[in-house]
């Protein structure tokens, strides 16, 4: 093959990539990643508020107080999370 | 033992115990599987790299292939700004996709089934990520954690849980990994439990369904190494251009 018969062949190809990203640009990642993406989100905000909360409350000696409101505040940060993932995945 | 789910994620010494002070170094087998990986990655990528023939061969094509694919998902998601990290994305794509891929072959031990290890790599970002933040924007980097548009009152509880929600990155990133591959593992080992178990008569429905699980572990595990790569680019991106 010489190297104008291959750069017309590439020129062909790369066409033909480009006409499909056109139409298929984004995949839409699989859901089973979604669903674990979202689900580790949650609970790992709720983990790292609980943990706070522990280490504040054996720091200042005010058992279960902290660790209670600290758990609540996880929740809502991992809540909040999840809204702000979902929200970005729906662009 | 053998029947054992768990077993397969053992870690154990080979060779002769190291101790430095109190910390045991001993080289294991999670060692030698990563010591594994990491001369797979050198060898194929040295190999597709070294011929730069304009048809590629198969191993030159991957090579390619790969860099392309990073490079593209970098410029996607993190912008050009994020050009001269390439090379960090890269080692990280590639080395949990070989320690996941090293892992779906039979008597091998899959690296990234273990939390402490992929806390490890997700702790390193975390910390490499937040001083790119701080070293681009300052003090101002701190801007993250204050939402633009909150009253004044809220402010406080909102900035709590936005520091809740940052420190939350490395955990979900690394739960997220090690969770994927040790469910996986342990689903197939049970599987495979039960085509011993009810024998020749009754084995092959799970027999079947260990074959569909295989091909579908294949995928998680391309899968959760392209996941992990592409929020190091979301993170990265968040630090290098601040806007909330």
């Amino acid at each position: 093959m010489s190297k104008d018969q291959f750069k017309t062949r590439l020129e062909i190809a790369k066409s033909k990539i480009s006409e499909k990203n056109l139409y298929n640009d984004k995949e839409p990642p699989s859901s089973i990643g979604t669903a674990f993406k979202l689900s580790t989100e949650l609970v790992s905000a709720v983990a790292v508020g609980t943990i706070i909360g522990f280490i504040l409350d054996k720091t200042f000696d005010t058992k279960p107080w902290l660790i209670l409101i600290f758990f609540f505040v996880g929740v809502i940060a991992g809540i909040m999370n999840v809204v702000r993932s979902a929200k970005k995945m729906q662009k | 033992m053998a029947t054992n789910p768990m077993h397969q994620f053992e870690v154990y010494r080979i060779g002769p115990e190291i101790k430095l002070g109190s910390i045991d170094i001993s080289f294991t087998n999670s060692s030698l599987f990563m010591v594994i990986s990491s001369i797979a990655i050198l060898f194929i990528f040295n190999l597709g790299s070294k011929k730069n023939s304009l048809i590629p061969n198969k191993v030159q094509l991957l090579a390619e292939l790969s860099y392309t694919f990073v490079s593209k998902m970098i410029s996607d998601t993190a912008g050009s700004k994020a050009k001269p990290y390439f090379a960090f994305i890269f080692s990280l794509f590639t080395f949990v996709l070989f320690c996941n891929m090293f892992g779906m072959i039979p008597y091998s031990f899959t690296i990234t089934s273990h939390i402490i290890v992929t806390f490890i790599l997700a702790s390193f970002i975390f910390c490499g990520v937040t001083v790119i933040g701080f070293m681009k924007h300052g003090l101002g980097y701190l801007k993250l954690f204050v939402p633009s548009g909150v009253p004044a009152v809220l402010l406080p509880l909102i900035i709590v849980i936005e520091i809740i929600s940052y420190l939350s990155r490395p955990i979900s990133l690394s739960v997220r990994l090690f969770a994927n591959m040790m469910a996986g593992h342990t689903m197939m080992k049970v599987f495979g439990g039960f085509v011993i178990s009810l024998g020749i008569v009754g084995g092959w429905l799970p027999l079947s369904f260990l074959v569909a699980l295989t091909g579908l572990e294949i995928l998680v595990a391309f899968l959760q190494a392209y996941v992990f790569a592409i929020l190091t680019c979301i993170y990265l991106n968040d630090a290098l251009n601040l806007h909330h």
